[in-house]
């Protein structure tokens, strides 16, 4: 929040630094927003037609199974063809481009992460449903 | 790439697998989220990842081009206006737990007192304050739900869903709201593809952003407002049973005071320029976190769960963003956008009747999906054959955010009308006797959309004055392609090209 709105002083009276500010804003967004998705996942908050983004505490297992369907398959291949692009980009440090200020390199990683955060989360909750026995 | 994947739909082995695979993934897509009721962005993932792995087994499309998923998500990761998002989510979810809506709700209600229809232009007019700021139409009706549900309930149930369900709806139109900022950017590469399509004629104006979006919005915005008030200064003006208002305290005053006077300056900072939409919100966001430390309204749990809260929040609506990113692009590799295009473009229909069909596909859309999967799912589809038809983005633009705000107040499954029936806590009520008390706000909002679309005027009074130079004298090739490379700056290091980064 205080790096969205420094871009305004910063553009406005102090004239410089406004890009930067939003660089960094970049880089705290990918990573809030790679976190969000998982939390918003094991909160059950996520958008449906059954009751929109109110949680469900206990999902069926049929909806476990049925997510993890949907979500694992896809964040496997996003890891497989997203790892060598964050990988060369974490290795040479990659800049922003435009104002050549570092860090552009962890919105890359931070998708890494977001994935594999929605991987894992899937697979722990096929895991606690197995758990918790044979009844939904 | 793109080339690639036409030259192979052509000679796609399975019939289901050609240009109109895309449909059967929305229709598909469609069916399972009302009959399952699974999450969207998981179902969006889902079909896509069907669909995509049908698209390699048949040769529709080879694996490579499939790479461009994760450069598509790094583009949403880097894209300057959902840094806004987590901003709004929170402002949103804050104010749900503060006294400023409670203050201002007061206040409008000894404002209007003399006029007798007190509480529902109260409830109207502190949606039209919040509402922008509040993130999506979920976020303000569920605010709207606990601070107006019990105090308009002497109208009546019907008076009372309709009052909170139109008072939602109103920051879809109204700056600086989220959906109009997101609409803005989708318009953006919507003008871009548009000025590409066969027989497109760029007549002077040159690609819209988000801030040209903001200006044509905000007329037609204010005059539905308008008459929204007197439709419900009309039909509530006569209400004999009133509850008691508790009397208003200085600091609610005070409070209500401050709240408007940083509204309304935000609001003229963005309108003429000179904040951005997403600078205006953060400077707002910025003083309500400093209002509530200072009036030490909420203590380090509730802050505690503010946070938690709009993380979840933020992370559900961003999950959107990837399902329907991946679901897009795996839409466009099998050329159905293409195709749809091309029938519509080559329709026997006048152009005008050919934009009327979309925005009616797009009404029928909307009524059931929200704004946001309307935003990144349907109008990237429709809107540049429906630019190409009207010939104006901006009047396109308007005339997409009528039509959602229309379509979440039909009931029964109107977006804002099934959430004012959920969060309220008000009895059940029927369609029918919902439609009583709706109906002449959905007649105000048709008068408004066969206004804009019947007068393209409408929207171009507010236009910015650069904007109106360039109405006035057609541009060249050369000025038009320098501002689509203007508007779509080069991507960073592997980033696909189709990857969208425009800046707001």
């Amino acid at each position: 929040m205080l790096l969205l709105f420094a871009q305004w002083p910063l553009r406005d009276w102090v004239q410089k630094y406004s890009r930067e500010a939003n660089d960094m804003g970049q880089i705290v967004f990918s990573i809030y927003v790679a976190v969000a998705v998982s939390a918003a996942s094991r909160a059950g908050v996520h958008l449906s037609s059954s009751l929109e983004l109110e949680g469900s505490a206990k999902p069926q297992r049929w909806r476990v199974w049925a997510v993890a369907a949907c979500t694992v398959p896809w964040a496997a291949f996003m890891v497989w063809a997203g790892w060598p692009v964050a990988f060369q980009s974490a290795a040479a440090l990659e800049h922003f481009s435009e104002t050549r200020s570092p860090g552009y390199f962890i919105i890359k990683l931070a998708m890494i992460l977001l994935v594999l955060l929605v991987l894992f989360e899937s697979l722990w909750q096929l895991m606690a449903k197995r758990r918790q026995g044979p009844h939904p | 790439m793109a080339a690639d994947g036409q030259a192979a739909a052509g000679t796609a082995p399975l019939n289901l697998l050609g240009n109109m695979a895309g449909l059967w993934m929305l229709l598909l897509l469609g069916l399972l989220i009302l009959i399952s009721g699974l999450p969207v962005w998981a179902l969006l993932i889902g079909v896509a990842s069907a669909f995509a792995a049908a698209g390699v087994a048949s040769d529709a499309f080879g694996l490579q081009v499939l790479r461009a998923v994760p450069a598509r998500t790094i583009g949403l990761l880097e894209n300057d206006l959902l840094q806004a998002m987590p901003l709004y989510v929170f402002i949103g979810v804050l104010l749900r737990r503060v006294a400023v809506a409670d203050a201002l709700y007061v206040t409008f209600v000894r404002l209007f007192r003399p006029l007798g229809a007190e509480h529902a232009l109260a409830a109207l007019s502190v949606g039209a304050l919040i509402a922008p700021t509040n993130g999506s139409v979920a976020s303000s009706s569920a605010l709207l739900s606990r601070l107006v549900a019990p105090r308009v309930a002497h109208l009546g149930t019907p008076q009372a869903l309709t009052l909170i369900s139109v008072a939602a709806t109103i920051g879809v139109v109204v700056p600086p709201s989220l959906v109009l900022l997101l609409l803005g950017d989708a318009m953006l590469m919507a003008h871009l593809e548009a000025s590409r399509l066969p027989g497109y004629v760029q007549a002077g104006q040159r690609i819209v952003n988000t801030q040209d979006v903001m200006h044509a919005a905000l007329l037609p915005a204010v005059c539905g407002l308008l008459m929204w008030g007197l439709v419900i200064w009309f039909t509530t003006r006569k209400s004999v049973q009133k509850p008691p208002v508790a009397q208003i305290k200085s600091a609610d005053s005070a409070i209500a005071l401050i709240a408007i006077v940083t509204i309304v300056l935000l609001l003229a900072g963005v309108f003429s320029g000179r904040l951005l939409a997403v600078e205006a919100a953060a400077t707002g966001a910025l003083l309500l976190v400093g209002g509530t430390l200072f009036s030490r309204s909420l203590n380090a749990l509730a802050w505690k769960t503010v946070c938690a809260d709009a993380l979840r929040l933020t992370g559900a609506l961003f999950a959107l963003l990837v399902g329907a990113t991946t679901f897009s692009l795996v839409f466009r590799l099998f050329e159905t956008d293409r195709w749809i295009n091309t029938l519509l473009l080559s329709s026997t229909l006048p152009p005008l009747a050919t934009a009327a069909l979309i925005l009616l596909m797009v009404g029928l859309s909307a009524w059931v999906l929200d704004a946001f999967e309307m935003i990144f799912v349907v109008v990237p589809l429709v809107a540049p054959v429906l630019i190409a038809r009207l010939g104006d983005a901006q009047q396109a633009a308007v005339l997409l955010l009528l039509m959602l705000q229309l379509s979440f107040l039909l009931p029964p499954m109107g977006y804002a009308v099934l959430m004012a029936r959920a969060r309220s806590g008000l009895p059940a009520v029927s369609n029918r006797a919902l439609l009583q008390t709706l109906w002449p706000m959905i007649a105000v909002q048709l008068v408004l959309i066969t206004a804009v679309f019947s007068w393209p005027q409408t929207v171009h009074l507010l236009d910015a004055p650069n904007h109106q130079l360039a109405s006035e004298s057609p541009l060249s090739e050369e000025e038009v392609i320098r501002q689509m490379q203007e508007m779509a700056p080069a991507p960073s290091v592997d980033t696909d090209p189709q990857t969208p980064t425009a800046r707001p």
